[in-house]
């Protein structure tokens, strides 16, 4: 009875907790992020101090960087921060289609923000000439800023293998086959939806919001729109609600743990976005 | 029927507690949207520069509180979760501190190429 008390007390889902009271995972997951605020303070510390001193071939960086497309990137990633924490609540309550949709919303707000910052290297290497090795400004640069981005993509990764698993059938009929087909349609639609993104904005560019660009978007990246468009129709299908499944309030805290690290990339992008970009503009 | 009256307050306690919870989430996203805003109209205005680095920098300390506060559940989460991440936090602000006051310092500018070649050569000689 007492020892029911306890565990009543303790904050766990049906999880494993160490003598803290606090689930292993979770325990783990804000152990890792401790030391992951080690790892970017360094990286942001090495950005700052090169920018406050005068490094050879300073490039033009006001005329680099494109605050709007920057200041969208930043309202995405914390839209999709809240849509983790409603994920993060519906499974906690059980809500297993509710889960669903505020992970999917979260996974496309994290690809929309890694498509901004796809367009915002390539603008930059291609036409504003700032690489990895042109200065000391794009080193840090891209170091910083790209280890952020690959912390995203691995959040994406980890959010959409998430999803699959709230398919798992409770039945215990096979769906390993059928899970990996999700992954790998999910995988073609987000580098084909990118490319067709990318292709779409350059069109715009080159020709602004015209037939003619309409023409042009469509002939160049053609292949691109149609292998989106089955993907998108593959994921519907795929994503029906057949049978119950075994997903639910007992993995709160795996959702849990990987809300953490998206908010964690959340955090990191909010020091960014004032430090690498803002204070620039003064 | 004393336990089920229990149970029904309970019940609905907790599911104002997690309504109350979701509207949380969504204000302060919306809070977090604004103090954005708020951030990039700051750079157009014209004030001192060190005010406006000031304020950057606390709006800036603002958002990540509220967010690991709120969003990472560090207010209802136990208070070894936010000790442990503030030993991170602390070292790593240490670490930007020390390095960045490191730095300033005249000695401590990168070498320009005439001087770095002045350097390499009088290194050979000896």
């Amino acid at each position: 009875m007492s020892t029911h008390a306890a565990a009543g007390a303790i904050d766990h889902h049906h999880d494993h907790t160490t003598s803290t009271g606090i689930p292993n995972k979770k325990l783990f997951m804000w152990a890792f992020l401790a030391s992951d605020c080690m790892f970017f303070g360094a990286l942001i510390s090495t950005h700052l101090i090169y920018r406050l001193h005068e490094t050879p071939n300073q490039p033009d960086i006001l005329g680099i960087f494109s605050l709007e497309l920057t200041s969208f990137s930043t309202f995405i990633l914390l839209m999709s921060s809240l849509l983790m924490a409603l994920a993060v609540n519906s499974c906690q309550k059980g809500k297993v289609p509710a889960t669903r949709k505020m992970l999917l919303g979260t996974i496309i707000f994290g690809l929309i923000f890694l498509a901004c910052q796809v367009y915002e290297f390539l603008h930059f290497v291609h036409e504003k000439g700032l690489t990895l090795s042109s200065s000391m400004f794009g080193s840090t640069f891209y170091t910083l800023t790209g280890t952020h981005g690959v912390h995203v993509a691995i959040g994406v990764l980890w959010l959409v293998l998430m999803y699959i698993r709230t398919f798992k059938p409770a039945d215990g009929s096979p769906w390993i086959l059928k899970s990996f087909v999700h992954l790998g349609v999910f995988a073609v639609v987000t580098v084909a939806s990118i490319k067709a993104l990318l292709g779409g904005v350059h069109a715009i560019q080159e020709h602004g919001a015209t037939a003619q660009m309409l023409s042009t978007f469509i002939q160049h990246d053609l292949i691109a729109i149609i292998v989106t468009a089955v993907g998108l129709a593959g994921l519907v299908f795929l994503g029906r609600e057949s049978k119950a499944a075994e997903f639910g309030e007992a993995n709160a805290v795996d959702v849990e743990a990987m809300g953490l690290y998206w908010h964690f990339v959340d955090i990191v992008w909010i020091v960014i976005f004032t430090v690498v970009y803002l204070l620039e503009y003064l | 029927m004393s336990a089920s009256t229990h149970s029904a307050v309970d019940a609905s306690g907790h599911g104002h507690q997690e309504a109350s919870k979701f509207h949380i989430f969504v204000q302060l996203a919306m809070i977090l949207a604004i103090i954005t805003g708020v951030e990039i109209v700051l750079i157009y205005i014209p004030l001192a520069k060190w005010l406006i680095v000031t304020s950057l920098l606390t709006l800036s300390v603002v958002k990540f509180l509220l967010v690991i506060f709120i969003f990472m559940h560090l207010k209802w989460d136990k208070l070894f979760c936010t000790i442990l991440f503030f030993i991170g936090l602390i070292l790593a602000g240490g670490t930007v501190a020390a390095l960045l006051a490191l730095f300033i310092t005249e000695d401590s500018k990168p070498l320009t190429v005439p001087e770095a070649a002045s350097i390499d050569y009088v290194v050979r000689s000896l």
